[in-house]
């Protein structure tokens, strides 16, 4: 704007100027034609001439060669002061002919003179007002300004129309597929510009989308809860685990993490672990053991977060408990005995025992130490099965036969009970690891004739069908009350306390037949009504090869 | 999945979490003094007046929240519901801790085998703890349907009160209780009960934030 300005001034100043020049020389050619053709009639008609000219845009003087003013066209000559001095006069006087210009005291205007002297010596002087440069600026200021204004309004118009104009197909660009637009070879660069950069954004977007999906396709996989919040304790992020950890059914994002557990001590966890502390701590929610993982995020120094992993160690938990009681329990099992051992060795030691009563005593150390024995034996096979380190020999095997084997072993045992023994089904080649099978159908055989009344009956059932084989041991016995039948086979485990000495045995049973059962890749299920009896029913899959046989082996040993 | 909230949306959720903290105080505190009236008097009384100081405390904290937040931001439906609904909450689970303190004093002067014994105060209290568990999981979790369900529990409670006091009644009358033991069960039977009420209370102002419907229509004049 100011420089606009700045130029329009300059460009008027040099216009007036140029033409202000060329006036002023118009201006004094005139004078002198004026003055060479008044002249002529001055020279012929004297001063009378110069009274009947009216001409109003230029005054005429005629001066007396003394400088007394004759007549003047505007002015009383009478009463004008003498004039010799002026410059035009006097350079007429002398050379001819005399010019000069003046300037007026308000230098709003601008007098030439033009004097002539004519032939009687006498001068005559034409002279014309011309306004000053300054007044001509002052007196074109207010219609340039209205000029001015006038532009400016034609100017905004025509810049607006042209400006829309333009502008239209730029904003109807279609920024999405830059290179398909056809409208000014001037915005071309920018187009391909913009087509680069689309392209890069979209890269980049891919990339991020790829990422993210990669990052959600391992959280939602992990088996791992996993819980990300801010340290508001808002949920950032959170997977699938982690909500069927805390049984809710939809994502908790964007919500506080005590509306998934308020437990003080999970409270306590979260406090901690936002105040920048790295926790891990078992707690029980909704009646599991979660181990929870808890880490600080920290951003310049400040905790602005933190990842949470929740891991399910129910089962972990729930087998360290059980080792526990196992090896308290085994402690017990075996101090038992040897307690008796070593009483009975310590009377004899004492010498209060009579001569003929020696047999009878080492008769129950004996005994004693066979119990001892089988005991020890039954935990052996249990942690072989256990640890799966049994040198086992995959062989063809006949069902009806191997019961058949079991059941004479047991004849014994059955006949001091008056137990009567069947076996139902016709003969069955299985391909299995023979020792393993013959404890598991022994233990279950040796159980249903301890357990059994007198009198009683156990049959073996068996059947198969194409994918597995199917053993029932069935009993007349005492049964197995509802509440204990889920806990039989864990391992010290009797059913009932008090009378577990006279009937023997080491409570290891049914839980070397449960891992025997499951080392053969099958199940094993109870079905009992107390009073009533008992039936175990074994299912093992056929067609167990050897190698798939290790590939369970080995599966087992991972989850371990 | 990243959330970005405006700054009044995290004062909210603020609020919110301070709400569930008190309303886990409010469970500590009834669940002890349950236990301490059941023979642990001694032990666990001290625990239940820390825990009703950090309820006041907390319930302090979350006044000067609410006030703020209506100050500031000028909260309209939901939101106004929802802190309105915050600051009467607040006052019941108070209300709750203060019960439970007062249960928890008198379980120190009261005959331990006459709880056992002669009424089901038991029973009331576990009724009663776990009302105050279900109110605030109903707010926790925003559910109506938990909501109905610790209204309608009420009864159980209300019943529960008439019939000890009835077997109180008649067991001092038979000259089978001490009197002043009576008063005694009789008063901690009504703070469970109490308690109770103010359970209900709880799930009403929880219902109320989620429909914009309270039960008692009184309340609707004015908010």
């Amino acid at each position: 704007m100011l420089e606009s300005a700045v130029i329009m001034g300059i460009g008027l100043a040099f216009v007036l100027g140029i033409l202000y020049h060329y006036f002023g020389k118009q201006i004094s050619d005139e004078l002198r034609k004026e003055a060479t053709y008044l002249s002529q009639g001055v020279e012929e008609q004297g001063i009378e001439y110069l009274e009947n000219i009216h001409d109003d845009d230029s005054r005429i003087t005629y001066i007396q060669q003394d400088g007394t003013v004759l007549y003047d066209s505007q002015s009383e000559a009478s009463e004008m002061e003498n004039h010799s001095d002026r410059k035009e006069v006097k350079e007429a006087l002398k050379q001819g002919v005399g010019q000069s210009s003046r300037i007026s005291k308000t230098l709003s205007e601008k007098t030439i003179y033009f004097a002539l002297r004519l032939s009687n010596g006498n001068v005559l002087r034409v002279s014309s007002t011309q306004y000053s440069i300054l007044a001509l600026v002052l007196e074109l200021v207010q219609p340039m300004l209205w000029v001015v204004l006038l532009m400016m309004i034609l100017a905004g118009i025509f810049a607006s129309r042209i400006g829309q104009k333009i502008v239209e197909p730029i904003n109807a660009l279609d920024l999405e597929h830059p290179e398909d637009n056809q409208i000014y070879d001037e915005i071309s660069p920018l187009l391909s510009r913009v087509y680069k950069q689309n392209r890069m954004i979209r890269e980049q977007l891919e990339l991020a989308r790829q990422q993210q999906e990669e990052f959600s396709i391992i959280t939602e996989n992990m088996q791992e809860g996993l819980l990300i919040i801010d340290k508001y304790t808002m949920i950032l992020s959170g997977n699938l685990s982690a909500w069927k950890l805390f049984k809710v059914r939809n994502s908790k994002i964007g919500e506080s993490i005590y509306s998934l557990s308020r437990s003080e001590d999970f409270q306590k966890v979260i406090s901690n672990v936002l105040s920048g502390k790295h926790e891990e701590k078992i707690l029980k929610i909704d009646g599991r053991d979660v181990q929870i993982i808890a880490n600080p995020v920290s951003r310049e120094n400040e905790t602005q977060g933190a990842v949470l992993l929740l891991m399910n160690v129910t089962e972990k938990v729930e087998r360290e408990n059980l080792r526990r009681e196992f090896s308290a329990n085994v402690s017990h099992e075996l101090k038992t005995p040897l307690t008796s051992i070593s009483g009975f060795a310590e009377i004899i030691e004492g010498g209060f025992v009579k001569e003929e009563d020696i047999k009878d005593f080492s008769g129950r150390i004996y005994n004693e130490a066979q119990r001892l024995i089988s005991l020890i034996d039954d935990v052996i096979k249990i942690s072989q099965l256990d640890e799966g380190e049994i040198p086992y020999e995959w062989s063809e095997q006949d069902l009806y036969k191997l019961s058949k084997e079991v059941f004479k072993s047991l004849e014994e045992a059955a006949k001091k009970k008056n137990v009567h023994l069947y076996i139902s089904g016709k003969s069955i080649p299985f391909y299995t690891v023979r020792p393993i099978l013959e404890e598991i159908l022994y233990n279950l055989c040796d159980n249903a004739i301890k357990y059994n009344k007198n009198d009683g009956t156990v049959s073996i059932y068996l059947s198969e069908t194409e994918q597995d084989v199917r053993i029932s041991v069935k009993d007349t016995g005492i049964g197995i009350p509802k509440e204990d039948q889920n806990r039989i086979f864990e391992r010290f485990y009797r059913v009932d306390k008090s009378h577990s000495k006279e009937i023997g045995g080491t409570g290891l049973g049914l839980s070397i037949v449960k891992h025997g059962v499951i080392f053969l890749g099958g199940s094993i299920s109870v079905d009992s009504e107390e009073g009533m009896g008992t039936e175990m029913i074994v299912t093992l899959p056929r067609g167990m090869k050897k190698n798939e046989a290790e590939m369970c082996e080995k599966t087992k040993k991972m989850e371990k | 999945m990243i959330i970005m909230a405006t700054r009044f949306e995290r004062q909210l959720e603020e609020l919110h979490v301070q709400l569930i903290t008190m309303g886990s105080l409010c469970e500590k505190a009834i669940s002890l003094s349950a236990r301490a009236i059941q023979g642990e008097g001694k032990t666990l009384s001290r625990l239940v007046f820390d825990t009703d100081k950090e309820i006041d405390a907390k319930e302090r904290e979350i006044e000067t929240q609410c006030m703020s937040l209506l100050l500031h931001q000028h909260p309209v439906a939901r939101d106004l519901r929802q802190i309105s609904s915050a600051l009467k909450m607040v006052s019941d689970m108070e209300r709750i801790g203060d019960q439970a303190a007062d249960i928890a004093d008198l379980a120190l002067y009261i005959d331990q085998d006459a709880v056992c014994t002669s009424v089901d105060i038991v029973g009331i209290a576990d009724e009663t703890v776990k009302m105050v568990t279900e109110s605030v999981d109903a707010f926790v979790k925003k559910d109506l349907d938990l909501c109905r369900k610790v209204i309608d529990e009420d009864d159980i409670v209300d019943n529960a009160f008439n019939k000890i006091k009835e077997q109180l009644a008649e067991l001092i009358y038979g000259g089978k209780l001490d009197a002043k033991a009576g008063l005694d069960l009789l008063m901690t039977a009504k703070y469970f009960e109490r308690i109770g009420d103010h359970a209900v209370n709880i799930a009403e102002w929880v219902e109320y934030s989620i429909t914009g419907e309270h039960r008692n229509n009184e309340h609707q004049a004015y908010l």
